[in-house]
This record gives structure tokens, sequence and C-alpha cells, in this order.
């Protein structure tokens, strides 16, 4: 992929992979609608030169449920707890959890509310998405318990 | 067994029943439709010039820096589109009117401002390039000649002798005024009172900030010479429609199609036309390619209307016993450089039906004046007039409490409305058409345990926090005096039934409720019912705002739905060759009562001659509903740093019939949040010369995901509304409206507590950051 220099990670997937999951919210790196996993870590896509990734895993909402289409467990989470109602803050904030299971598979509330202090959500007051980051953790932890 | 009718047990999905949002699928996997996500062939992109003063005269403008940009198509002014005619915003409904009776006023709002700016960041000029990237660069090179004006951001100020004047119909800057009441018997009250309290309140003006930012899709619709269609995000599609239609010279509303995909947050604030709609629809008029526009978040905090911005001085005068004599209150409304249509009810209008609330109070004098300065212009902003003005009233409660020595809760008890004297009206002329108030404040005692305080103080003190309580009863109207709506329903003979409605969804679930009230009357499974909204060519009416949805369109659902299950046995009386009255409908299939004769409902559609079944039904609620609540609210302060947490909130809440019920659970909490967000932390600031300072997330406090968890949410589905054929209540801006006054009250109460003296404790204003309370704690 040939990019000018000063493309953002962000223009990058939602203008030329047309991987529009991942939202725009904001000009000041707050909102964290924008979060992508890169290298499995949360990372606010706004904020990433394209040319600063080259070579890096990057994973976006879309590619986060399995080939087969099975959703992945904060997704599942996310839709069982409530946890979205306009559903645009939504793609970074299940990606923000996503990096934070992957480093700490059991958080506590107190660590899950602290990952997720670069995500603002307008609607649902969070409550569900803490509860929704909680039972995706548990219901992780028992998939591993029986494989 | 038809494959298309298979049985199902339907009752787990109907309503009273919690299932997944049909919404869900899409939105979690990032396969939502949001209108930035739309991209056409040949796309342009519009940028917008914005003012960089409070106030200023546009000497010149020139064009041409943008247009010598390499990829700039055009560049449109104010005075350009003055010239061609294009005409000007609503202003105030002529029904308001001046302090000396002429009609309200307010200086013409544009799509472009012509010849003067009023507030920073009103849009000047407009730029279409071939990228996004180089339209902005276009709108940065343009040259605005400006002559700086004085500004005045403050709405007493306004109103003062050689204060800068915005509108020449309005030297006092006065839009409007409303004096409600007896102000005669109100004084007479105050006269005889035992106890009479009087606070000065500041609502501060809060941004709404959802998190989707505007976005405006303009385009011609293909296969058509010139019909304009435009995409965008909006609670009001057919508003934009006839906004477009009316104030673009010779456009009629079939010339102009309006579509709304996923809305990312609505909360008021995407109800009606905005200038930047109508200045995308003229480009595609001009340029005949399509041409985008997407807000950036400093536009949404300098361009999208804010909320609330309301000064009240307000009294309260009782008897010995407690008993509300009568209200007294004066209020200075800052709507902005614009009068707009709901900036001007929402203070005038719609704030004084609500301010008796739930209590027996029949005498009121109620002045209110909508002032123009150099901010934003105002508009509707979750709640809209009712949090204001139950703030007051509950703040001059617990004011009342202290003084009196009473229980804040003995207090409100002896003024609450009784059943029996429903229907009740109130000194508005509004009618509670019913309302258990009482049970509902029992209720919340309980569940926020009132009586266990004591021993949560003491806990707190041990932590060497002190604790303050609060407990709020309140209610709101909703239904936005729009209260009929159409439903219509095609059945299809591929197996599923599309609903039709001009109501919008925003995040509200109000998708999920409509295929919940579906699945009671059609029987079918959920996966069965699909509802379409978001585009006038299927549907008109008023949109989606003040709570109405559920009520007025899930009325007009039910209705179309019976509607067509009546329609559809006449039509199998023809197939099965039997009296239309001995045919009975179950889920899915109509049978002729007592035998194995029978067809199923997507059958029947696929013998019509077009392959379905099409039936429209409307409904019109009676009047609003008025759904009800009381909230107890406890928070922890630190007295070293003023810091305070809200520590457990309690509620009990009157809508009626609950549909769905762990979505009516997230209106009510997320929407308490975003009234904790004005109690503690959010606010719009400008300084003197009307520069916006808070323009950012940076800036602006929005709650984070530590503001609180652990809500005890109740409701009490025992009063069901008697105005619609459901039985239900507005849901939406409850939790936001009990919120505010719940947290703000609470914290007066851990001041004083620990030992701030009343008065002084009750001077402090929103929003309550830890440094006006630890300032209040040094005295």
């Amino acid at each position: 992929m040939q990019l000018e220099p000063q493309t953002l990670l962000l223009q990058v997937l939602r203008e030329h992979l047309q991987l529009t999951g991942t939202h725009m919210g904001c000009d000041t790196a707050q909102c964290g609608a924008c979060t992508v996993l890169v290298n499995g870590q949360a990372v606010k896509s706004c904020n990433v030169l394209a040319v600063q990734v080259q070579g890096a895993a990057v994973t976006t909402i879309e590619g986060l449920a399995a080939a087969d289409g099975a959703l992945h467990p904060l997704q599942e989470a996310f839709s069982a707890c409530h946890g979205l109602q306009c559903g645009f803050c939504t793609p970074g904030m299940i990606m923000s959890a996503a990096g934070l299971l992957a480093s700490k598979p059991q958080p506590t509330d107190d660590e899950i509310v602290h990952a997720l202090e670069g995500n603002l959500c307008r609607c649902t007051g969070y409550v569900n998405i803490v509860k929704a980051v909680k039972q995706a953790a548990d219901s992780m932890a028992a998939k591993e318990a029986r494989a | 067994m038809n494959a298309k009718n298979p049985p199902v047990d339907t009752l787990r999905f109907g309503s009273g029943h919690t299932v997944r949002r049909i919404e869900d699928p899409a939105l979690i996997t990032g396969r939502g439709s949001f209108t930035d996500d739309l991209v056409r062939e040949g796309q342009l992109h519009l940028a917008f010039a914005r003012s960089p003063y409070g106030h200023a005269r546009i000497r010149s403008i020139d064009s041409q820096p943008a247009l010598d940009i390499p990829g700039v198509v055009a560049v449109y002014t104010g005075a350009e589109l003055f010239a061609a005619g294009v005409q000007p915003l609503p202003g105030p409904p002529p029904i308001l009117k001046r302090p000396d009776g002429s009609p309200a006023a307010s200086a013409a709002r544009r799509a472009l401002a012509h010849e003067v700016v009023r507030y920073v960041g009103e849009a000047v000029a407009a730029v279409v390039a071939t990228s996004a990237a180089v339209a902005q660069q276009g709108a940065e090179a343009l040259w605005v000649d400006y002559d700086e004006l004085s500004s005045v951001t403050d709405a007493k100020l306004a109103m003062a002798p050689g204060a800068p004047v915005l509108c020449a119909a309005a030297p006092d800057n006065i839009v409007a005024e409303a004096r409600s009441g007896n102000a005669v018997a109100t004084d007479a009250a105050f006269a005889s009172a035992a106890l009479v309290v009087g606070l000065d309140l500041s609502n501060q003006r809060l941004a709404p900030s959802a998190m989707e930012p505007r976005v405006v899709l303009g385009e011609i619709e293909p296969g058509t010479q010139d019909r304009l269609l435009i995409t965008l995000s909006s609670q009001m599609p057919s508003a934009v429609r006839d906004g477009i239609a009316t104030l673009l010279p010779g456009m009629k509303p079939e010339q102009v199609r309006v579509k709304v995909g996923d809305v990312g947050g609505g909360f008021g604030m995407k109800t009606g036309l905005y200038p930047e709609d109508l200045v995308v629809a003229w480009a595609v008029h001009q340029l005949k390619r399509p041409v985008k526009w997407c807000g950036q978040r400093i536009e949404e905090f300098t361009a999208s209307v804010h909320g609330r911005d309301q000064q009240s001085n307000a009294e309260m005068a009782l008897d010995a016993a407690g008993k509300v004599l009568a209200l007294r209150i004066r209020t200075i409304a800052n709507v902005g450089a614009y009068g707009t249509p709901t900036g001007c009810m929402i203070p005038l209008m719609v704030g004084p039906w609500v301010t008796t609330s739930v209590y027996d109070i029949q005498t009121v004098s109620l002045h209110i004046t909508a002032v123009m300065t150099n901010r934003t212009p105002t508009g509707a902003y979750r709640g809209a007039g009712r949090p204001e003005a139950i703030y007051i009233t509950e703040r001059l409660f617990d004011a009342a409490a202290r003084r009196l020595k009473l229980d804040p809760a003995e207090l409100r008890r002896r003024n609450l409305i009784q059943p029996a004297q429903m229907p009740y009206k109130n000194p508005m002329g509004q009618v509670y058409d019913v309302g258990q108030f009482e049970r509902m404040l029992d209720q919340a005692l309980v569940l926020g345990d009132w009586a266990g305080y004591a021993q949560r103080q003491a806990a707190s003190k041990a932590r060497g926090k002190v604790r303050g309580r609060s407990v709020t009863t309140f209610l709101e109207w909703t239904g936005g005096n729009a209260l009929a709506e159409q439903v219509t329903v095609r059945v299809c003979a591929e197996g599923f039934i599309e609903l039709t409605s001009a109501t919008m969804a925003m995040g509200q679930g109000i998708q999920t409720s409509y295929a919940q009230l579906a699945v009671d009357v059609f029987g079918v499974p959920m996966d069965r019912i699909r509802i379409l909204q978001g585009d006038t060519d299927r549907a008109n009416g008023f949109g989606s705002a003040g709570s109405r949805s559920l009520f007025t369109g899930g009325g007009a659902l039910h209705v179309a739905s019976e509607r067509t299950v009546a329609h559809g046995k006449d039509l199998a009386s023809e197939v099965l060759e039997a009296a239309a009255s001995d045919i009975e409908y179950r889920a899915g299939e109509f049978r002729v009562v007592g035998t194995d004769l029978k067809v199923g409902l997507f059958d029947l559609a696929g013998r019509q001659p077009k392959g379905h079944i099409v039936v429209s039904g409307d409904a019109t609620a009676g009047a609003p509903s008025w759904p009800n609540a009381a909230h107890v609210c406890e928070v922890e302060l630190d007295t070293e740093t003023g810091a305070v947490e809200v520590v457990a909130y309690a509620s009990v809440n009157d809508i009626g019939r609950v549909v769905s019920p762990q979505i009516v659970e997230g209106q009510v909490e997320g929407g308490a949040v975003q009234g904790m967000g004005q109690a503690l932390c959010e606010e719009v600031v400008y300084d003197d010369q009307g520069q916006l300072l808070t323009a950012s997330f940076m800036d602006y406090a929005l709650p984070h995901a530590d503001i609180f968890r652990g809500f005890k949410t109740v409701f009490d589905t025992s009063v069901p509304c008697t105005t619609n054929v459901l039985g239900v209540k507005g849901v939406g801006e409850l939790g936001t409206i009990g919120a505010t006054p719940g947290v703000v009250n609470a914290i007066g109460d851990a001041l004083i507590a620990a030992g701030v003296a009343p008065q002084r404790a009750e001077a402090v204003q929103m929003p309550m950051t830890a440094l006006k309370l630890w300032a209040a704690l040094q005295a």
C-alpha cells in the first residue's frame, strides 16, 4: 500500500481499507472510539501514523470474531449486558477491553475502569460496560478451564 | 409444518421480557451504518470557515485564496446564499412575546452568516474540495475581513442599558419572556408564610456531546435529474427534509429525500435543521455531485446547540407545618446568539409545566426571560427544561427542610399530590392522568435504606470521609406535544414483517421495543420483525424527541398490527372459505375455529397480488405522559481535598408498563450518569469576549468510567398511563432529571455535616468540583 507520510492509521483503516467499524469521535485523542489493537495492545488509531505500524499486526473490531463468525466473548457480553446503546463508542470500548484482557485475564472492576479511562461513552453511564468486560473475562476463563 | 411459519414460544420475546437488542449484532461487529461510513463515487468534501470572534461585522470575504488551491471546487459565502434567496432558519415561535407585547425577536440565523457574526464558531463560508484536507486548507486560506464588535456573554449584562445589541428589534437583547401563575396571590402567600427560603441557583450551560459528531452527506438521488438525497445523523428526518425544502429557493418537499442510518447518540441536540445541513444541500444543488461534511469535535462544541444555561432566584413560602404555600421564581435563560424554536420554548414553556412537580402547589409566580448573548444558540438537551425546573424545586425543598429541622423525605411527603386528587391539574394547566407519588417515595426509602443511614454515615466517618444524602421526588412531561404517529405494516411472502415508522432509533433501543410489541400481536419470532426508519420516502412525522417514541409510535404500531391481523382475517376468509368472524389468529396462523383449516400469515401474504399485505395504522395519545420517580443518593466527601464521590444511588421509577426491562434500566442509569455529569463536572465556559474555553474533551469534563457503579434501579409498573393504548410512559429523560438535584442535595448535606454553614453550602453552584467544595470547606 502506497500512502502519504502523514496518513493516520485511522485513515488507512476507514478510507483505504473501508473498515468503518473503527470510529472517529474527537480531534484530541480523548474519546477512544478509534481504539484498535497493535500487536495486541490497545492503541488510539487517530494518534498513530500509518508508517509507525509498518509490519505490525493490527486488529480492528471487524477482526475480533472468529473466522467462522462466532462472536468474541467481549462482543457477546456487550450485547448480553446491554453494554451499548447507540453503539458509536462500542468498537473502541471492546478493543480497549480486549487489550486489557490480553494482559490481565481476570481484572477487578477497578482495573477495568482504569483501563477504560481513555474511552468515552455518553449513553450507558459505563455501568453495563464494566459488567460486560467482567462477564467476558469470566467466560474466557471458563473456556480456558474447559480446554 | 410450513417452514415459513415455524412454531414458536413467543412469550419469551414479547413485551415485558429482556431480549437481545436487534440493534446490537451490527454495532458490536463494526458493521453499523453511521453516515461517515458511507462513501459515494466522486464525493466532494465540505469544510466551514467559522467565526473566531464572538461578535463582529463581516466587511468582506475574499474567496480567491481558497479557490487558488488545487482541488478546491467551490466556495460559498453568506452574501452569496443571501443573494440567491436562501432563507434563514426558523426563529422563536410567534406565540412567544417580548416584555412590551411585541413578537419574539431574534436576528436571522442563516446557513452562513451574513454581514454580522454573533458567536465563535458561527459558519461564515463553506469550501468544497476533492478531499477533506484540501477543503480544510481552503477554509483556512480564504480571507474574511472582520470588524470586531463588543461581545456580551453574560445574560444579565446583556439586558443592561448600553450592552452590545445582537438584534435591532431587541435593544435589550430579550428574545421573549413569560410570566406565569398568579403574582398577586403568590405575594400574598409569601406575606403570610411562616417560613420563606430563597436560593440563587445556576443551571450551567452544557454540551450534549453525542459521541458521533454530526455528519451530512448530500447527493443527487441516483436515477433523478435533480432530486436531493440527504443522509445525516438526525432524530428528525422529516423536519430536515421540510426545512431544506422550505428554505432553499424553488425547492419543494417532494424534491428532497432525507435518509438516516445509525445515529451515534442524539440527546435532543440532533433534532431539527442545522445550518450545516442547509449548506450541504445547497452545495449539492449547485454542483450536482455528492458532497460530505463531517463535523470535527471542536465544531460540535462551538456549533451544535448547547443545553440549560439558566440563572434563577427561587423562593418557596411554607406554613409552620411544612405545607408549601407558593413558589416565586425569577429565571434568566441565556439562549445564545439566536433564539431557536426549542431554545426559547424550553425555558419559557416546558420548564414551567413541571415546576410544581409531584407536589400539591397551586400558587406560583414564574417570571422567565430568554436573553441573547454571544454564545452558541441553545436547543434541546436531555430533559430540556425539566431538569432545570426540577432542580430548582428540589433544591428549595432541601433548604426548607433544613430550616424546619424536618427529614427532607418527610417534608416532601407532606406536600405530595395524593392518588385521590388524580387527574390533577397543576397551576400551569397541565393535567396529570395518574400517579402514586407517595408510593414511589416509600419504596425508594426502603430500596435506599433511608432508615439505616446512621450506620453508613458512621462507616464513612471511620474512613475519614463525611457522608451526605438526598431524596428526590419528581415527575416529568413527555411527548413534545406531538402526540400522533403512524406505522405501516408490510407482511411479506418472504417470511418477514416490516414495520415503518417516522420515529428514529438513536441508541435508545426503540427498534427492539417495537419488535417486542409486534411479537405481542403477531406471535412470530423476533427475527421475523424488521423495523424500517429514517427514510422520508417511506414515513414522515415528528421524529424522536421528548421521550415520545414508545408512547406515540408504539401505540401506532400496536394499532397497525392489530388492524393487520383483522385485515388478514378478511383475506383468510376467502382462502379458507369461511366467515371472517369464524377465523382466529394465533402465532402466525389463521385458523377456522374448531377445525384444521388454516393458512399461515406469510403464505397468505404470498397469495396476494403483490406478494404482501400492507396496512397502516395511526394512534394519537390523548395527552402527555407523566413519568415520575423517587431517587435516593448518597455521597462521600473528602474534607481535606474537597473530592466527592457518589457512593449509592437507588431509584424507584414509574414509567407505566415496561416493554423492555433491560433497556429501560439502561435508560435510567445512563441518563442518571448524564445528570451526575452536570452536578459534578460538566460546564461550558466562555470568556468575556465570547471565546469558548471548553472546546474539546480536554477542557469539557464528560464523566468517565470511574464516575459511579452500583445503581439500584426498580420499576413500579402498577400505575399504567391512561392516555395511550399501551399504558406506557416516556423513560429517556427521567434519570437525567433526577440525578442532578439528587447529587447536589446530597453534597449540600455532606458540606453541612462537615460543619459548613447552610447558606454557604447552599451557595455552591454546579458543577461541584473538588476546588469549589474545598473552598467552601475553608470558612
